[in-house]
């Protein structure tokens, strides 16, 4: 344990939220330490391509947002930290631990990237949502921030290329966990929501079909930084045209124990159809939902905006999706609105 | 900052699992160049061509793709499949 620290507030999280709190407290003149447990501040908003109503650029909105809350000079970051042990004290302030994990890269990495080239280990990049591979010394994401590399230690084969390699000699492989004692007079839980495992709900063949995809992996697709160069087939990297959506995938239903709404897939889930409108101009896009919740402002106006450019939004419930030889994949549904079963057929679905 | 990974190398191991992945990684990387050695290819093409499953080959291709080795060539005329070449054939 090293030297006790103090501040106004403590925020855990490094999302939109957390970096919007800590930034607007620092600007009041409150000392802010902002706790993120990845490798990088930005959350999920970050990764994204586009954002409802307004398709506005989410990089565009987010990374300047971040910086400046990285540069306030009221805030102290740590990122690939977390905190252990909240204990209230009788004088009404928190004592906590907070824990800063080995990233054994230090601060004079330039994110150059010339490791990555020559580290022989790959795995999934969780950053692509496993649809491409990055290496074990790695800088997260373009836009990361700190845009630093971090090494994966879990799959490092301690070959010792990088250390060699690197021109800022910032490979640090004596790092270990740090535990530092601070003392704040105010917590902001801003940890932000667990993406869904569609792997719970089987029928959906999530895993088995490559083919059927999730929309933070379509996010992906959409975005300049994409794993594929252009939006394809994970099973085959065949250009889709006749893609469907499968909205309230995990959402509103108690057989996996979440019976409310995400409040966010309706919404999303109409943004990704129009941006694969633009983006795939001959290809057919369908919905198919249970109700439309478009509750916020622009919000209606931005479904009709969709189904005017042509997305097809069917009032059904996918009872199971097949997989054909060819990778299609057929969709068998109870159509809400004539009460029969029916089936479609799609080259690629999104849950 | 001098040499550190004799550090970490006494207090960690290599699991078997890397060197597997380190090995099906270059096994792949090399049946997918020598497969693009004749030109361009598909990955359906590539795919039949190394006896491979199809999204084991976009996997590593795009990966490839990634760290620079491939390129993208152009997409055939059903406007359904990109073709991937080496890098220094553009
Ligand atoms: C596919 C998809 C598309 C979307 N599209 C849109 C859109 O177009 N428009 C729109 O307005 N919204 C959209 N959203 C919603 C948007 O992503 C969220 O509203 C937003 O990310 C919420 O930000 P947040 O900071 O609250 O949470 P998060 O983004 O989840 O961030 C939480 C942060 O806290 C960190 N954290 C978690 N636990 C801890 C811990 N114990 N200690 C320290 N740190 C921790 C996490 O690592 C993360 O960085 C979309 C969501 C999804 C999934
Ligand atoms: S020591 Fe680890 S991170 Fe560095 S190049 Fe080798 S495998 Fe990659
Ligand atoms: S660790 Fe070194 S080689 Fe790797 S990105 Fe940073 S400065 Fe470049």
């Amino acid at each position: 344990m090293t030297e006790k620290k103090e501040y106004d507030v403590l925020v855990l999280g490094g999302g939109i939220s957390g970096s919007e709190s800590a930034l607007n407290l620092a600007k009041q003149g409150f000392k802010v330490i902002l706790v993120e447990k990845d490798l990088s501040l930005g959350g999920k908003m970050i990764h994204l391509s586009k954002v409802f109503p307004t398709l506005d650029c989410s990089a565009c909105i987010t990374t300047p947002k971040v910086s400046e809350t990285a540069r306030h000079p009221n805030i102290d970051i740590y990122t690939f930290s977390e905190v252990r042990d909240i204990e209230k004290l009788n004088s009404g302030d928190f004592q906590v631990t907070l824990v800063q994990k080995p990233r054994y890269v230090t601060e004079d990495c330039t994110g150059c990237q010339l490791c990555e080239d020559k580290c022989p280990v790959v795995v999934n990049d969780q950053y692509q949502w496993d649809l491409v591979g990055r290496k074990a010394i790695y800088v997260p994401f373009s836009i990361a921030n700190p845009r630093i590399a971090a090494i994966d230690i879990e799959n490092c084969s301690l070959c010792g290329a990088c250390e060699k390699v690197c021109p800022a000699n910032s490979i640090d492989f004596s790092q270990v966990e740090m535990q530092t004692p601070i003392v704040v007079k105010t917590v902001i839980i801003a940890i932000g929501f667990n993406l869904f495992d569609p792997t719970l709900i089987p029928r959906y063949g999530f895993g088995k079909y490559k083919n059927v995809v999730t929309s933070m992996q379509m996010e992906r697709q959409l975005v300049p930084t994409r794993p594929f160069n252009n939006v394809l087939r994970p099973k085959d990297g065949k250009m889709p045209d006749n893609i469907a959506y499968v909205l309230c995938a995990g959402s509103r239903d108690e057989t996996v124990g979440n019976p409310i709404c995400s409040q966010v897939c309706c919404m999303y889930s109409t943004k990704q159809a129009q941006l694969l409108m633009g983006a795939l101009p001959m290809a057919d896009v369908t919905v198919y939902y249970l109700h439309i919740r478009a509750f916020g402002k622009g919000f209606c106006e931005f479904y009709q905006q969709a189904k005017g450019m042509g997305v097809e939004f069917i009032k059904g419930k996918i009872g199971l999706i097949t997989e054909k030889e060819n990778g299609n994949l057929l969709l068998r549904y109870e159509d809400i609105e004539s009460g029969n079963i029916k089936e479609a057929e799609h080259d690629l679905v999104v849950l | 900052m001098g040499k550190t990974i004799d550090i970490i190398k006494e207090k960690r191991s290599v699991s078997e699992e890397v060197k597997g992945r380190i090995k099906s990684f270059n096994r792949l990387k090399k049946m997918i160049l020598k497969s693009l050695e004749t030109g361009g290819k598909t990955i359906p093409e590539i795919a039949k061509e190394t006896n491979e499953e199809t999204h084991v080959i976009t996997y590593h291709l795009m990966t490839l793709i990634r760290y620079g080795s491939i390129v993208t060539g152009e997409l055939d005329d059903n406007d359904e499949y990109y073709s991937y070449e080496f890098k220094q054939k553009q």
